[in-house]
C-alpha cells in the first residue's frame, strides 16, 4: 500500500512537471479518432500523442481496434473503412489530405512494419525488386548507389549475407530474416515515424527478442518515433515510453509506461496484467499443486507415457534430416509434461510419433503400458481411445458445417460407445466439464467465439474419457484473456479427472504456469529436462537460458521482478516441504 | 536449368507421348468396334459407283482385309512416321488434306487466343481502375454474361453489325483481314470470359494480401501496384486456364468457320463426317489430342519457371528454420 501511495505521488509529480515545461509539438497526434465499417464502429474517440524520438504502444486484444488505428494513420484502411476526427502528423491532418498529397508521406515519412512477415512480401518477386521500391523513396538517382544503400541497410538490420538476401525470393528466407528485411525496408528512407503492427507475433520467442531489440536500437540510432501495436502487455511495457490500453475501440487507460504497468487504474488494464503468464507464474498454483504431489510419489508407479530413445529421420532434398534424435521422457499419470522449443526443434514430430501418426525409426513409445510400435491402424484405434489431441487452431480444426453436438458426439459414434441416449448424456457432460451450456448444442462453429471453439475442441477430446490429452499449442491462436480461461479449464479438468497432459508450446511463460515437468528441445534433441520449477529457476543449459531470457517480463528493470520471484520461490519451498 | 527440372521435363514429356498414343489407339478401337461397317457401306453405296474389283483393291490398299490388331499396328506405325494414310473419299493423302486447311484454322485459333487475352486483360484492368459509379459492376458481370452466350450467336451478331450494316468486311471473302478479325473476336469472346473470370478473382485475392498493403506503405501508387505486384501472381493460374481453353478454341473454331464460311479444319471435319471418311477423322481426332497434350505440356513446363515457389521434386521443401538466423552480435551490443 505504501508503495502504491509513493507511486501516486510520483505520478502526480510527473503530471505537473510535464504541464509546466514548454512542450515541443508532438510528431503524431490523434484526436477523437473514430473509424467505422458501415454501421460498425471499431474505433471510438481515441486520442493520443507521440513525441519525436519517443515510443508509444497501443495495447489490446483482437477486435480492440489497435491495428485499425495503425492503418488509419497510414491511410491504408480497406475501402469500406471510414475515419473521422483528426490525425496530425508533423502539423498536417492526415485524414483530410488528398491521396495525391498524402502518398509521398508513405514510406518517406511514415514507415510500416507489418505483423506477419511470411505474407508481407510479394512471393513471386525477389527481395531486391521490392527493396528497390523503398530505395526509390530516397530520391537517389544512381541505381548502383541505391543498391549499395539497400545492402548497407540489410547489414544494419543484422542480415549476414545481404547480397544473397537481395537475390532471394521471400519463401527462401525464414520468418525472422523476412522481418529483418521488412524493418530494413521501412527504415531505409529514414522516416520520422515507424508504425509496427504486432511485428513479432508470428515469430519464435528468441527471434521475437532479437527483432524487438533491433527495433529499439534503430529507434535510438536513427531518432525515429515508434508507434508499436501489440497484444502483449509485457512487450509493450519493455519497449514503449507510453501505453494506451484499448478495448472495443475505446481507450481504457493511457499514460506513462511505468504508471500504467505498475499501477493500472482501470479494471481492464488490471485484468490484462493478471492474464499475462510471464507476469503471474504462480497464478494457478492451487490447481497445479496436486500434480506436483503425484510427481513426488511417481517413482513407485509406472509412467502413463514412456518415450524411450526415439529417433526419426526424414529425407529432404536428398539429405537426411534427423527431426527427432534419441528423445526420451516419461510422464507420470495426472501430471503435465511440456515440450518446448522453437520452430523446427522436433516438437511436432515427437507428438506425431506419440500419436502413432508416424513410426519411429528407432526406440519405442508406450501409452498406459501399451507399446505403440508395430501396430496396425486398427490396433492403434484402441490406443487412440485413451489418447486424444487438442489441436492448435480452433478456427480451422472444427468442421464449420457441423453443429457443436455433432462435433462432440462424433468420437462416441465412431467408437460406438453406449446407446444413443447415453451418448447424448455424455456430450452434455463433456460440454459441462469445459463450462459450456446446453444452449450451444445446435450452434455451428461460426457462431462461437475463439475461446468457445477451443472449449468445444477440448470437450470433443474429453468425451471418450481418455487418460492422456496431447495439447498442441492449444492457446497460441487465442487472445491472452481467452488463453487464461482455457488454461484454467485445462487445469481444473486435470485436477477433477486426473488427466495426463503432454503440452507442446513455444510459450515458456505459459509452460511455467501450467506444466509440472518440461523437456527443452533444440534441433531434435532434448537439451534439458526436469521439474518445471527447477529448470526455470536454475537452467543448466545455455540454450534453455537463452529461451528464458527471451520471455518478455515487462519493464526491462530486473530489480522490480527479483523480490517477487524470490518470494514465490520461498512460498513454493514451504508448499513442498 | 537445374537437374531436377530436366528430370521433371523428361518425365512430363514421356507422359505426354503415352497420352497421345493412348488417344490414338482409343480412337482406332472405338471406330473399329462401332456397329455396322461404315467402310464397306460407303464403298458399296451405288452412288459412288465402285465396281466389286475396285472395292477389293481399295480394301487391300487400305489394309482393311487384315485382322484389327495388324491394322492398328500399321496405322500406329504410320502415325508415328507421319503417314496418316489415304482418304477414302478423295483418294488423296490425309496429311495433304489436313495441311491444306490447317493454316487457316491455326490463324483463326491464334487470333482468337490473342483477342481473348487482350480482352480479358482489359476487363480485369478495368475492374481495378473503373470506379464503382462508372460501371465497374458491369465489367465484373462480363465473364458470366459472355460465358452464357454461344459463340455462333456472337458470330452472327458480328456479321450482321459489321458485315452487313457497317460494311467493314464482305461475307463472300472470308479470308480478308477484317473478316478474320471478326471471326477471331467471335471465337475469342467466350474464351476471354473464362480467362477474365480467373484473372479478376485472382486480382481481388492478391489485392487483399498483406503484401499489397505493405507495398502501398512504401508509397506505391495503384497503377504500379497493379503492374509490379498484382499482375504476375494473379496471372500464374491463367497459364493453366489458357491451356485448358485450347480445346475450346479448336472446337469453337470449327463452329466459327461454319458461321463465317471459312475453309478450315472445321469444313474438313464436316465433310469427312458426312461421308464417313474414317482415316481423315482418325487423323483429325489424333491431331486434336496432340495439340491439347502439347499445349498442356508447355504450360506444365513453364509453370515452375514462372513461379519461384513451385518446387519441382515431389519431396517436402525445406523450410528455413531458426537455426538459419544470424546470431546478431551488433544488435545485442547496442541495446542497453
Amino acid at each position: 500500500m505504501a508503495s502504491q501511495d509513493r507511486l501516486n505521488t510520483h505520478l502526480s509529480a510527473v503530471k505537473t512537471s510535464t504541464l509546466e515545461a514548454p512542450r515541443p509539438a508532438p510528431l503524431l497526434r490523434a484526436k477523437n479518432l473514430s473509424v467505422s465499417y458501415g454501421a460498425n464502429q471499431v474505433v471510438r474517440d481515441v486520442s493520443f500523442e507521440l513525441g519525436r524520438g519517443k515510443s508509444l504502444a497501443l495495447i489490446g486484444e483482437s477486435g480492440s481496434g489497435k491495428s485499425t488505428i495503425a492503418r488509419a494513420v497510414l491511410r491504408l484502411l480497406p475501402d469500406a473503412g471510414h475515419a473521422t476526427g483528426h490525425v496530425d502528423f508533423d502539423g498536417q491532418d492526415v485524414l483530410s489530405l488528398p491521396e495525391r498529397q498524402f502518398r509521398p508521406l508513405r514510406g518517406r515519412a511514415i514507415g510500416f512494419v507489418p505483423q506477419d512477415p511470411g505474407n508481407s512480401l510479394n512471393p513471386v518477386r525477389t527481395i531486391g525488386v521490392q527493396a528497390m521500391e523503398a530505395a526509390a523513396l530516397t530520391d537517389e538517382p544512381n541505381a548502383a548507389v541505391r543498391k549499395a544503400l539497400i545492402l548497407d541497410t540489410f547489414a544494419q538490420v543484422g542480415l549476414d549475407n545481404p547480397l544473397r538476401v537481395y537475390d532471394s525470393y521471400p519463401h527462401q528466407l525464414s520468418g525472422g530474416m523476412l522481418q529483418r528485411v521488412l524493418i530494413g525496408l521501412a527504415v531505409l528512407p529514414r522516416p520520422a515515424l515507424l508504425v509496427a503492427d504486432e511485428p513479432t507475433s508470428a515469430l519464435d520467442v528468441t527471434i521475437q527478442k532479437r527483432i524487438l531489440d533491433l527495433l529499439t536500437r534503430l529507434q535510438h540510432d536513427l531518432d525515429i518515433s515508434l508507434l508499436l501495436i501489440t497484444h502483449d502487455l509485457a512487450i509493450a511495457s519493455e519497449r514503449a515510453d507510453q501505453l494506451v490500453v484499448l478495448k472495443d475501440g475505446a481507450v481504457q487507460e493511457a499514460g506513462k509506461t511505468s504508471a500504467v504497468f505498475s499501477a493500472p487504474s482501470s479494471a481492464y488494464a488490471r485484468k490484462l496484467h493478471a492474464d499475462v503468464p510471464a507476469l503471474n507464474p504462480e497464478r494457478y498454483a492451487g490447481l497445479r499443486n496436486p500434480g506436483f504431489r503425484l510427481l513426488d510419489g511417481a517413482a513407485s508407479t509406472p509412467a502413463k507415457i514412456e518415450v524411450k530413445s526415439v529417433t526419426k529421420t526424414f529425407t529432404v532434398d536428398g539429405k537426411a534430416l534427423t527431426a527427432v534424435d534419441d528423445v526420451s521422457f516419461a510422464v507420470p499419470a495426472g501430471t503435465t509434461h511440456a515440450l518446448v522449443g522453437e520452430s523446427g526443434s522436433g516438437k511436432t514430430t515427437t507428438i506425431r510419433l506419440l500419436l502413432g501418426l508416424d513410426e519411429p525409426d528407432i526406440g519405442n513409445i508406450s501409452v498406459a503400458g501399451e507399446d505403440l510400435s508395430g501396430r496396425s491402424h486398427k490396433q492403434l484405434r484402441s490406443v487412440w481411445r485413451h489418447l486424444q489431441l487438442v489441436y492448435q487452431n480452433p478456427f480451422t480444426s472444427l468442421d464449420p458445417t457441423w453443429t457443436v453436438e455433432r462435433l462432440v458426439r462424433e468420437p462416441l459414434d465412431r467408437f460406438k460407445v453406449g446407446t444413443p441416449a447415453e451418448r447424448t448424456a455424455q456430450v452434455r457432460e463433456a460440454l459441462a466439464n469445459v463450462g459450456l451450456g446446453d444452449h450451444l448444442l445446435s450452434r455451428k462453429p461460426a457462431a462461437l467465439s475463439g475461446g468457445q471453439r477451443q472449449r468445444v475442441a477440448i470437450a470433443r477430446s474429453l468425451v471418450l474419457k481418455p487418460d492422456v490429452i496431447v495439447l498442441d499449442e492449444p492457446t497460441s491462436a487465442l487472445d491472452v484473456s481467452v488463453q487464461a480461461d482455457i488454461v484454467e479449464v485445462l487445469l481444473s479438468l486435470q485436477a477433477k479427472l486426473g488427466l495426463t497432459y503432454v503440452f507442446v508450446s513455444h510459450d515458456l511463460a505459459l509452460v511455467r504456469q501450467l506444466a509440472h515437468t518440461v523437456s527443452v528441445m533444440q534441433r531434435g534433441r532434448i537439451v534439458e529436462h526436469g521439474r518445471v520449477t527447477d529448470i526455470f529457476d536454475n537452467p543448466q543449459n545455455a540454450y534453455t537460458a537463452t529461451l528464458l531470457e527471451s520471455i518478455p517480463s515487462g519493464l526491462s528493470n530486473p530489480s522490480q521482478q527479483a523480490p517477487q520471484r524470490q518470494a514465490v520461490r520461498a512460498e513454493r519451498r514451504e508448499a513442498f516441504a | 536449368m537445374s537437374n531436377a527440372y530436366l528430370t521433371y521435363a523428361a518425365k512430363r514429356l514421356g507422359q505426354a507421348v503415352v497420352v497421345i498414343l493412348l488417344a490414338y489407339v482409343f480412337t482406332f478401337v472405338v471406330v473399329s468396334i462401332l456397329p455396322g461397317d461404315p467402310i464397306t457401306s460407303v464403298l458399296r453405296n451405288p452412288q459412288n459407283g465402285f465396281s466389286e474389283q475396285e472395292i477389293a483393291e481399295i480394301i487391300a490398299a487400305q489394309g482393311l482385309d487384315k485382322p484389327v490388331p495388324v491394322q492398328l499396328w500399321n496405322a500406329l506405325s504410320g502415325f508415328l512416321t507421319g503417314d496418316l494414310g489415304m482418304s477414302m473419299r478423295s483418294n488423296r493423302p490425309v496429311s495433304t488434306l489436313i495441311a491444306e486447311v490447317l493454316p487457316s484454322t491455326l490463324i483463326l485459333a491464334g487470333a482468337g487466343l490473342a483477342v481473348a487475352l487482350v480482352l480479358a486483360m482489359l476487363v480485369a484492368y478495368g475492374t481495378r481502375f473503373v470506379p464503382k459509379k462508372y460501371g465497374q459492376g458491369l465489367l465484373r458481370g462480363f465473364p458470366s454474361l459472355f460465358l452464357s452466350v454461344p459463340n455462333f450467336v456472337i458470330g452472327l451478331v458480328l456479321i450482321h453489325l459489321f458485315g452487313f450494316q457497317l460494311g467493314l468486311f464482305r461475307v463472300i471473302n472470308p479470308d480478308s483481314f477484317w473478316a478474320t478479325l471478326f471471326a477471331a473476336v467471335a471465337l475469342g469472346i467466350p474464351v476471354s470470359a473464362q480467362i477474365a473470370e480467373v484473372l479478376i478473382a485472382n486480382l481481388d485475392k492478391e489485392a487483399e494480401q498483406e503484401y499489397a498493403t505493405v507495398a502501398r506503405s512504401r508509397g506505391i501508387g495503384q497503377l504500379k501496384l497493379f503492374i509490379r505486384h498484382l499482375l504476375k501472381p494473379a496471372s500464374l493460374p491463367v497459364v493453366t486456364v489458357i491451356a485448358l481453353t485450347i480445346g475450346e478454341l479448336l472446337g469453337g473454331s470449327l463452329i466459327t468457320e461454319t458461321v463465317f464460311g471459312r475453309t478450315g479444319v472445321g469444313s474438313l471435319v464436316q465433310r469427312s463426317v458426312s461421308t464417313q471418311d474414317l482415316p481423315v477423322l482418325q487423323a483429325i481426332v489424333s491431331l486434336g489430342a496432340v495439340v491439347f497434350v502439347l499445349v498442356n505440356l508447355i504450360a506444365d513446363l513453364l509453370y515452375p519457371l514462372l513461379d519461384p515457389r513451385v518446387k519441382i521434386l515431389g519431396g517436402a521443401k525445406r523450410r528455413p528454420t531458426t537455426t538459419d538466423e544470424p546470431s546478431l552480435g551488433s544488435a545485442k551490443a547496442v541495446n542497453p
